[in-house]
Parts: structure tokens; C-alpha cells; sequence
């Protein structure tokens, strides 16, 4: 399967793909590259992370939280596991601290995540409170889109078209984790968990679009395999990164001796 | 439940305890992020390994939810939860990756999975 993944079927080139966005052209205004975002993430990845944020509504109804601070945890967190995590945990009834440490681990991937997509965003004169700005929006969807999109877009466009982009999702998730307060507990149990696995699904289809070459199909793989393992065996929440420091490394380690050979 | 701390009990609670232990372990990241990838060019060696770890690191989250499920998705068994997956990969892989088509494939295979084998 790896190998089917990156190579063979898998180069198609990119204008020939169903979902790519129409290149953005450099003479465009900003309100129109970033309208082209705007229709980029409305095409699909807008409605999944919304439908996949109807969840934390529904968590946040059950421990007693007002509607408003539900809405406010995915403008504001904008990161799924982290406000399943922080609504499930009040409902177990654990310690604040205990809270706020299994978040601030399950949410380390956007240290390399907004690390790598960074660079892309980045134009001269841009200050550090406007990479601070973007950096928030900085999420799987905005990430694997962003990595996949932005290269083809001239640089001093890309500010516009990503804001754009991410902007769309969040306002379509504010939408969804709204709906989802008040309408979850009346859907029947497949379709809830339908809604629960479309976060799962979503990622791995992402990524799985966003692959370039064989290092960037060992890391999906080897995190895929060894972050189960990883749980049984590490406690104390350092499970997932433990799993993620290995398999990327190995995943770069390939990837660099391949280049080396070449 | 978890109780609010007393000397900041009320109505505003919700929003504090949001703000400090949801918000701030989040966004933390995101603006450590930004010190270090100052001066880092695009096609640095050391970004392509941070790619590399964060792309793992997604990964080892989809099979963490996939092992030990949340909510209502744990009703569904662990053999059609990867077979959901296993099935939206395949359709990326024969489909020239249209997205839509791989995510509706997999709800399609988890939905009637759980309808038809599911623990409920």
C-alpha cells in the first residue's frame, strides 16, 4: 500500500486532480484571493471540520457550560482533540491540572506543525504580531491544505488566500459546535458516531493527499503503527510524541538517504 | 464534575477556566512556534524533519481515536472502525485522491457498520 501511496497512481500532476483549487493568478486583488480561500475551503474542507466540531457542542451541554463558551472553545482553541479533551475531562470530573497537561501534550504537534508552515506565510516586513495572528489559525485542516496549496500561490498572495481559507472553516465550525449544543442528543447512534469518526477520517485523507514522496509515507505508517503501541507501553501522556519523534525521524532519516543517493 | 476553583466561583467561571486550561496549553505551541521558525528557510534540512514528526505525530492521533474511540464511536467495533479507514485510504489511492469521495466512502462503511454489527 505504501508504495501504491507515492508512487504509480499517486503522481498524478497537480492541475490533473479533482479537488485542486484554480491557480491563483499574481495580478489579483487580495479581496479576490482571498475569496478563491474562501471557496477552496467551502468545497469540502470547511464542512468537515464543522460537522466534525457538532461533537464539542453536545460535550459542552452535558458538563453545563453555556452555549457561548462552547462556540468560544473552537474560535479560540481551534484544535478538536483539545476541546473534546477539556469538555470529556470536566465530565470525568478530573483535576484542572491534569486538564490543562493532557491538553498541553496532545497539542505539542503544532510546534512543528506551525514550524513548517510558517516559512510559506512568511513576506518581508511581516511583524511577529502578524505571525502570531496567522499562527493561530494553524490546524490540521489549514495545515495539510495550506502545505499542499500554498506553494502554488505567489508568495505575496498567500497571507490573503490562507486567511481566507481558515477564516471560512472557523466561521462554518462556529456554525456547527452552535448546532451541535443543541440538536447531538437526538441523533441516532450510528450517525453519532458517523459525526465522531469524520474527525479520524478527515485527517488521515488529508494527509494521505498531502503526500510528496516515500519520507512523507514512512512517517504517516510508522505513526499509524506506533502510536497504539506507544500508548499500551508509556504512560504520563508522552505516548504520542514519543511515537512522533520516532517515526519522523525515520521517516526523515529515508527521506535524506534517498536524496543522497540520487 | 470538576469543581471551579472557590475564590473565582460564578458566572464567569466557565470562560476563566476555558481561557487558562483549553486556550493558553493550545496556543502555547502555536507562539513557541513562531520563535523557532524565525530565520528557518522553506527547504531547510531541519523543517523537513519537523515536517516529518508532525506528519507522524497526526497520524498517531487518528490511530490513538481510532483504538480508544470517544463517545458514541466507541459502539462501533474496532474491525469497522479500521475498515472505515482502510476503505477511505483506498478509495485516495484509486481515485486520483478525490477527497470528498474517500471521506464519504468511509462514513458510508462506519455508519452501516455500526447499523450492522454495532454494540447498541
Amino acid at each position: 500500500m505504501a508504495r501504491a501511496l507515492c508512487t504509480g497512481r499517486f503522481d498524478v500532476p497537480e492541475a490533473a486532480r479533482s479537488d485542486d483549487p484554480m491557480s491563483v493568478s499574481a495580478d489579483w486583488s487580495w479581496q479576490r484571493v482571498a475569496l478563491a480561500g474562501m471557496r477552496d475551503a467551502l468545497l469540502l474542507p470547511a464542512w468537515i471540520v464543522g460537522f466534525g466540531l457538532i461533537g464539542i457542542g453536545s460535550l459542552a451541554r452535558d458538563v453545563g457550560y453555556p452555549v457561548d463558551v462552547a462556540v468560544l472553545s473552537t474560535i479560540l482553541v481551534w484544535a478538536g482533540p483539545s476541546q473534546v479533551l477539556f469538555f470529556a475531562s470536566i465530565a470525568a470530573g478530573a483535576a484542572w491540572s491534569a486538564i490543562a497537561i493532557a491538553i498541553a501534550f496532545a497539542s505539542l504537534r503544532f510546534l512543528p506543525m506551525t514550524m513548517a508552515i510558517l516559512p510559506l506565510l512568511r513576506r518581508p516586513g511581516q511583524s511577529i504580531w502578524q505571525q502570531l495572528f496567522l499562527s493561530h489559525y494553524v490546524a490540521v485542516t489549514a495545515w495539510t491544505e495550506g502545505l499542499r496549496r500554498l506553494p502554488g500561490i505567489p508568495v505575496h498572495q498567500r497571507v490573503a488566500y490562507f486567511l481566507g481559507f481558515a477564516n471560512t472553516c472557523m466561521a462554518v465550525s462556529s456554525v456547527g459546535t452552535f448546532a451541535g449544543y443543541y440538536l447531538l442528543g437526538a441523533l441516532p447512534v450510528p450517525f453519532a458516531a458517523g459525526l465522531l469518526c469524520l474527525t479520524p477520517i478527515f485527517f488521515l485523507v488529508s494527509l494521505t493527499a498531502g503526500l510528496r514522496h516515500r519520507a512523507d509515507v514512512t512517517a504517516l505508517v510508522l505513526g499509524l503503527a506506533l502510536a497504539p503501541v506507544c500508548e499500551r507501553f508509556i504512560g504520563g501522556g508522552f505516548d504520542l510524541i514519543v511515537a512522533g519523534l520516532i517515526a519522523g525521524s525515520i521517516a526523515f532519516a529515508i527521506g535524506r538517504k534517498r536524496k543522497a543517493a540520487k | 464534575m470538576t469543581q471551579p476553583i472557590a475564590l473565582l466561583d460564578g458566572s464567569l467561571w466557565p470562560y476563566l477556566a476555558l481561557l487558562l486550561f483549553a486556550v493558553l496549553p493550545t496556543e502555547i505551541w502555536r507562539w513557541l512556534a513562531v520563535g523557532f521558525a524565525r530565520g528557518l528557510k522553506a527547504d531547510s534540512p531541519l523543517l523537513e524533519w519537523v515536517r516529518a514528526v508532525a506528519t507522524a505525530l497526526l497520524a498517531g492521533i487518528v490511530a490513538k481515536l481510532i483504538v480508544s474511540p470517544p463517545g458514541a464511536l466507541a459502539y462501533a467495533p474496532l474491525f469497522v472502525r479500521v475498515a472505515a479507514l482502510a476503505a477511505a485510504v483506498a478509495v485516495m489511492a484509486v481515485s486520483r485522491r478525490r477527497m470528498m469521495l474517500a471521506v464519504l466512502v468511509g462514513e458510508v462503511v462506519l455508519i452501516g457498520g455500526v447499523w450492522l454489527f454495532g454494540a447498541a
